[in-house]
């Protein structure tokens, strides 16, 4: 697939900017994150210096070994055996991560739109355009990135200037004097964290056009994230008042219900509602993508096609078991924890290993780093 | 040949499941028809024997004939339902009523005094849970009434209550004399430690009749009137501001955005070139200046800034008003055409509307010791570290503050007239 396959920086660029604001668009976890107050949007800024320190390790291995993905770098420096097992983990990483957004998403439609329609229903309809969307592969998933990700982010541009006389940033003083620093900090860290798509950005590094542009990519998607996020997260607390946008399970979506321009522009949260099924299934469909293309490496397999099904049909029973029986959203507990739990792992304790390993194998590998 | 037979066999396939899928994504399980829907546009709540009693206006939709024919009464109807919860009462209307009641159109909250006094944070869950309630409906309590006496009336060009009810709360804009708090802004300020919340009043009163040809005699007729509001000390309701104290509470909040500003007219003939009509000369012999001489002021913009101060251990409200407005109606004896004049009148104007606001902040501040002004938020924002060890008991604090009010006027135009009608120029 490599050798024929190409995506460009501004393409990836945007993937991973609408992976990260997908968060943001739905329930927005950083609003509830510690301190919890006015100065959640310092925490989110702060966050960006964790995120970059967490995603070290994997941008040095990802820019040592610019022709492989995470999967086929972890085997080089782990060994065949130990390194398939790694893949087997990143696998089920990208398949998890599909479910629970699957899972999430399900919850908004439900939530919000189709309170009375199956969950099987809503979950077969997004997963079945992800499925044809991850057939037509990779350079397909970049381009539809290039015509949606600016409409989405066009979307939230829109509904924040409408909703401009609802909001009263008054609510965001005193500045810093009711959290500690140790609270932003834990905050910081728990936001950091969240930064998973670096997976998807070490998964795609060796389909750049250009790849010495993967650090380049890595800022500015993740500059532009941050400030997109905390615009959001700004606004529906502006408009919702601190405790208020805590208690909401979409912020954002309850802020765009307020919305009223002269009595003509309202009740607008529909367009928000398409934009956001938009971005969830854009992301949805570059995990599921992305977790077939794991497997194909793991198992050595030439074509990642064959397991979009199988994946698609673990995904779609997985969420449908989850969201019959519970709210993933209300009671956010053990799903916290697990996400952190597999972030921390993946992004920063594997990649750790993983470089102090090739440290010491280095001379054994050199003959596969940078080739561009 | 095959290779081509075989596509088309697929493409066939492909056809015949997106064809089913049509009849699984049209979103059939959530279909309203409109003909199956109760469309609700207010919503008035009530205890009643220990249960929540939920009355809902519902749009009684008829031919296009039948409408421009049918009396107002006739196009709405009311509904009601009893439950321990407001989900359950208003699940309960279906077991009298055959449509399904529909919430997304409901325009307003009524909530009648009684529940608003045993505090209706508890039971007003469902408001922001249910997604079919939006948050942009305003609330409103029924003064010394239940909600159920407040629905019904019909007094205005609009036919249907809940729109004619939403138009008078948003007519703040002109008569800063109510307020129009809707659900989410409640909540935002619920949640606030620094501001208790308001709520908007609506009263039922008996007009003057007009007898009009069709009249009954001796038949009594109702308005409703939205005008002050009630007062909350977090979840109940302590008491309520007339509208004069509502528009001095709307100052202080910086929420005036127009709206009349009536004052006594200065006493002073300044102009020697205008002499007043004789019935202002026969009219000041025989009633009192206090009763009779007084102008307006039509506010085109205002602005409040409030602070507050820690003098001695003990805390200021300070909040110093900026108007800049028109005069809209002179009486007395008095002539705009002289800039002392002018000063004169800005100077009653600012004295009326200081006096407005001291007595009113006094008023909560010794009644109902409870911080509806949000000066609480200042003390957050100025002293923080302060507002920690005094926010659990700053209520008390405020009711003992003492208050500096600033006024200033500005009359920016004086209408199509430079001398008042009861004026002639000259001797």
């Amino acid at each position: 697939m490599k050798d024929n396959v190409r995506i460009s920086s501004y393409q990836a660029t945007l993937l991973i900017i609408a992976f990260r604001i997908v968060l943001a668009f739905s329930h927005q976890p950083a609003i509830n994150a510690p301190p919890g107050n006015q100065d959640n949007w310092i925490m989110i800024f702060l966050s960006t210096i964790y995120s970059i320190i967490l995603c070290v390790p994997m941008l040095i291995l990802s820019n040592k070994f610019r022709d492989f993905t995470l999967i086929e770098y972890m085997k080089l420096i782990y060994g065949r055996t130990l390194g398939k097992i790694i893949g087997l983990f990143y696998s089920m990483v990208f398949l998890l991560f599909t479910i629970i957004f699957v899972s999430i998403l399900v919850e908004i439609l439900d939530s919000t739109m189709f309170p009375e329609t199956p969950t099987w229903v809503t979950a077969s309809m997004m997963l079945i355009t992800c499925i044809y969307i991850s057939y037509k592969g990779l350079e397909s998933i970049g381009r539809g990135a290039e015509i949606f990700v600016p409409l989405i982010l066009v979307v939230i541009a829109v509904i924040i200037i409408l909703g401009i006389n609802v909001l009263d940033f008054g609510v965001f003083l005193p500045i810093l004097s009711d959290s500690s620093f140790k609270d932003i900090n834990m905050g910081a860290i728990d936001i950091g964290t969240k930064f998973v798509d670096i997976l998807i950005l070490a998964m795609l590094a060796p389909y750049l056009d250009k790849r010495e542009n993967l650090n380049k990519i890595f800022i500015k998607s993740l500059i532009y994230s941050i400030l997109i996020v905390v615009s959001m997260i700004i606004v529906s607390q502006a408009a919702l008042g601190i405790e208020q946008a805590k208690h909401a399970n979409f912020p954002f979506f309850t802020f765009a219900r307020l919305i009223n321009v002269f009595e003509i522009v309202h009740r607008i949260e529909s367009i928000y509602v398409v934009a956001w099924i938009t971005s969830n299934v854009g992301k949805i469909t570059g995990y599921l993508f992305f977790t077939t293309v794991a497997l194909s490496q793991t198992f050595r397999k030439r074509e990642n096609k064959v397991y979009i099904i199988p994946m698609s049909i673990i995904v779609f029973i997985s969420s449908v078991l989850i969201k019959d029986k519970r709210s993933i959203l209300a009671a956010k507990e053990p799903l916290n924890k697990i996400s952190l739990f597999i972030a921390l792992t993946s992004i920063f304790i594997i990649p750790l290993i993983a470089l102090i390993v090739y440290f010491f194998r280095r001379d054994k590998l050199k003959g596969k780093t940078k080739s561009n | 040949m095959y290779e081509r037979s075989d596509r088309m066999k697929k493409k066939f396939i492909l056809l015949s499941f997106i064809l089913c899928l049509t009849l699984i994504i049209t979103g059939c399980w959530n279909s309203r028809e409109l003909n199956t829907l109760g469309i609700a546009t207010v919503i008035g709540i009530d205890w009643e024997d220990e249960k929540i009693l939920v009355t809902i206006e519902v749009i009684n939709p008829r031919p296009v004939k039948a409408m421009l024919e049918a009396k107002p009464a006739d196009l709405v109807l009311y509904v009601q339902g009893r439950g321990d919860t407001i989900f359950d009462a208003l699940r309960n209307i279906s077991l009298k009523f055959d449509r399904r009641i529909f919430v997304s159109q409901n325009k307003i909250f009524i909530f009648g005094e009684e529940f608003a006094k045993k505090g209706f944070i508890n039971h007003i869950d469902v408001l922001q849970r249910d997604h079919e309630f939006r948050e942009t409906a305003y609330m409103l309590v029924a003064k010394e009434k239940k909600a159920t006496d407040i629905m019904g009336v019909h007094e205005a060009v609009e036919e249907i209550l809940g729109m004619y009810m939403e138009d008078i709360v948003e007519n703040k804009k002109f008569n800063p004399k109510g307020v129009d708090v809707n659900l989410s802004e409640y909540l935002k300020y619920y949640y606030d430690s620094g501001r208790q919340p308001i709520l908007g009043v609506v009263d039922r009163k008996e007009k003057n009749v007009i007898k009009k040809v069709d009249t009954h005699e001796g038949k009594k007729e109702y308005e409703l009137v939205i005008e002050g509001c009630s007062i909350f000390n977090k979840e109940k309701l302590s008491g309520y501001l007339n509208g004069e104290e509502t528009r001095a509470l709307n100052f202080v909040r910086n929420e005036v955005k127009g709206g009349v500003i009536e004052f006594p007219t200065p006493v002073k003939n300044i102009d020697h070139y205008s002499t007043p009509t004789p019935s202002v000369k026969d009219s000041s012999s025989t009633i009192s200046t206090l009763n009779r001489d007084k102008s307006v002021f039509e506010i085109i913009k205002s602005k409040t800034k409030s602070d507050v101060e820690i003098e001695n251990g003990k805390f200021i409200l300070k909040t110093k008003v900026k108007m800049r407005g028109m005069l809209g109606d002179v009486t007395g004896d008095i002539d705009v055409s002289n800039e002392e004049a002018i000063k004169l009148i800005e100077e009653s104007c600012s004295k009326q509307v200081k006096e407005e606001i001291e007595s009113t902040i006094k008023k909560v501040q010794k009644k109902y010791k409870t911080d509806v002004f949000a000066f609480g938020t200042l003390v957050h924002r100025k002293y923080p570290k302060e507002w920690h060890r005094i926010s659990s008991d700053w209520n008390n604090i405020f009711s003992q503050a003492d208050v500096q009010v600033e006024v200033e006027t500005n009359i920016i135009r004086t209408g199509l007239v430079n001398t008042s009608t009861n004026k002639i120029k000259g001797e």
